[in-house]
């Protein structure tokens, strides 16, 4: 039973999702948007945003999960203590964060001078982009999939030790099919934050065409460029929502045949 | 290790010294279990029972103390064989059979990372050799989720049986069952123990489970264990009062004639019918009743037909928890419980001839 009352700010808070999104529908310039849209304008900002996104998302999960089961299985305190950390750049500005990459990665930053060194300059690079773009997904992924696996317990490894798995095929074959779910949510998580990464980009990574400049700074560049005008945002926006909703639906439908 | 513990390990299968402090509980026990022996551990509740299986499978590391299987040290002070390397398997109250396998699938894991190292063909089709021992036929292919308790239970079974455990730890196997399912469950481990020679101890509060299932019980209470010995000889003379109360029960010893139960001196106990039509033809079995079904005369009653009757002395005359407990002579000694005033009605004193009595419906049989 729900109380009528609560259908009111329900409504409110669909609108202010929804509504939006429906203005921005209608300010499309249809007869114009497959031109805009097939435009070296569009696709280059399109396809390097897919391909970092994707590594960063490969990244995530090599690096995520691992932090995450050390995170999981970890005392309280040092799990508390890892938790807070991991949350950090989750709550951080991502213009913040870019700041601190530049500060770590940038010219006379710590790392970034030793890089230089030996001839290895990040900042303003594609490997910038996907950089900026793990440092603000990580959180995503390792929060899922902790849960996941504090949820789970250890009864189930247990059992399979007890049947003579070792650490690596319990990991494999029973740990990671139990997170699953979390998993493929903490997947999808990190690649759609990876995929709308602008802030930390612009500062580490800036806005070349080609290299640096992603879906998210496409936008922007286009949005404010000189001598261009916003339909062209308008139809880059709509490209991106678009890619995001294709996903969702992916792993909507793979999800729910995976639960069947 | 000293060299008296190696030599008993020689000759016992499972040896194990254990002790154990955390927080106000301490452990402090030794137990040895020899090979293709049944040991029930007996306690109530917080005693330690669970913790003594975590500490044999590995699952927890002890204070101090040692744990060896067949002569191999798995724990000792400096020294920790992981639990995936002791080839000591555990079957609990849950099955927690992996929900994301089916039921072939669960088996077919233990044959590939157990013992045996099958591969996956070879780990599919001995899995439904299995399913099918424990009655699951034509299930395999069914996720955990599909199937009813009791059947996730004779998966889990058929798993922890399947990796080839050299000792198999049951702790409270019928706990989470219904009382329909727990006597199925309790015979198909009896078999499956048997059947596959499996060493196994038992941790339970259900003195049913130690009369079929176990060969020799300890009793653990306070983490120190009081009492040890045959299941028959630790209930006839209780040494504390949670054996007792496990005791308050006639437990009868014998073997099966037509359908009846004839004890070590000849009395002929008859059972339920149900439990009758459950007997093999000949073999071992266990009847058990309540002190209070017992009904003391001092003449011998006359319609006697569905009833055991039996003539006795009184050999014992003690307060009880539901009124007086009256032991009475025989092999083994039988336990009436009666009002005081239908004791001194009756005008019994020690050594006083009796006739008591059982109705065959009163009188529930196990297989052993």
């Amino acid at each position: 039973m729900i109380p009528r009352l609560l259908y009111l700010p329900a409504s409110i808070g669909l609108t202010l999702l929804v509504l939006p999104l429906a203005g921005l529908l209608l300010k499309v310039d249809w007869p114009a948007l497959p031109a805009l849209l097939l435009s070296p304008e569009a696709l280059q900002p399109l396809g390097l945003s897919l391909a970092t996104a994707s590594v960063s998302t490969v990244l995530c999960l090599l690096l995520g999960v691992p932090l995450a089961v050390v995170i999981a299985r970890s005392k309280p305190r040092v799990a508390g203590l890892l938790r807070a950390l991991v949350t950090v750049p989750l709550v951080l500005p991502p213009l913040v964060g870019g700041i601190a990459l530049l500060s770590l990665l940038g010219r006379g930053g710590v790392l970034g001078n030793s890089l230089e060194l030996v001839g290895l300059r990040i900042p303003f690079t594609t490997a910038a982009v996907v950089i900026a773009q793990t440092f603000v997904a990580l959180p995503f992924l390792v929060i899922a999939v902790e849960g996941a696996l504090r949820t789970a317990g250890i009864r189930y490894e247990r059992v399979a030790a007890t049947l003579g798995a070792g650490r690596g095929t319990v990991f494999a074959r029973i740990t990671l099919p139990l997170v699953g779910p979390g998993l493929l949510a903490g997947t999808v998580l990190s690649f759609a934050r990876a995929l709308g990464e602008f802030g930390a980009t612009a500062l580490f990574a800036g806005n070349q065409a080609g290299v640096t400049r992603t879906m998210p700074l496409a936008i922007y560049t286009a949005f404010n460029g000189s001598g261009v005008t916003t339909d062209q945002a308008v139809a880059l926006s709509l490209l991106l929502i678009a890619v995001a909703v294709i996903i969702l639906v992916l792993v909507g439908t793979r999800r729910a045949s995976v639960l069947s | 290790m000293t060299p008296a513990l190696w030599k008993s390990a020689a000759k016992a299968l499972l040896e194990a010294n254990l002790q154990l402090t955390r927080g106000s509980f301490s452990l402090d026990l030794r137990l040895t279990l020899a090979r293709g022996e049944v040991l029930a551990l007996l306690g109530p509740n917080g005693s330690g029972k669970s913790t003594v299986l975590d500490l044999l499978a590995g699952l927890a590391i002890p204070s101090r103390g040692i744990v060896a299987l067949d002569g191999a040290v798995l724990t000792a002070p400096g020294r920790f064989v992981a639990p995936e390397k002791r080839a000591i398997g555990l079957l609990g109250q849950e099955p927690l059979l992996f929900p994301h396998l089916t039921a072939r699938a669960n088996v077919a894991f233990a044959l590939r990372v157990g013992e045996a190292r099958l591969n996956a063909a070879a780990a599919r089709a001995a899995a439904d050799r299995w399913l099918d021992r424990v009655g699951l036929n034509g299930l395999g292919g069914s996720v955990p989720g599909a199937l009813s308790g009791g059947q996730q239970q004779r998966v889990a079974l058929a798993r922890a049986l399947a990796a080839g455990p050299r000792v198999l730890l049951l702790d409270e196997p019928m706990a989470a069952l219904d009382a329909e399912t727990a006597p199925f469950m309790r015979q198909l481990i009896r078999e499956q123990l048997a059947d596959t020679g499996t060493s196994a101890i038992i941790v339970t509060h259900d003195i049913v489970d130690a009369v079929v299932l176990a060969d020799r019980v300890a009793v653990l209470h306070d983490g120190a264990l009081i009492d040890e010995g045959t299941t028959a000889a630790v209930l006839a003379a209780p040494r504390n009062p949670f054996v007792a109360a496990l005791a308050g029960v006639n437990l009868v010893v014998g073997t099966v004639q037509k359908g009846a139960i004839v004890a070590p001196d000849g009395r002929t106990f008859s059972v339920r019918p149900a439990d009758a039509a459950d007997l093999d033809a000949t073999g071992p079995a266990a009847a058990v009743f309540r002190p209070a079904s017992v009904v003391v005369q001092t003449e011998q009653p006359r319609h006697a037909s569905p009833r055991n009757v039996w003539s006795a002395r009184v050999t014992g005359i003690e307060p009880g928890s539901g009124g007086v407990r009256l032991r009475t002579s025989g092999d083994p000694e039988i336990i009436a419980e009666l009002t005081p005033a239908a004791v001194a009605d009756l005008g019994l004193q020690l050594g006083s001839p009796v006739w008591l009595s059982v109705k065959a419906t009163e009188v529930s049989a196990y297989r052993r």
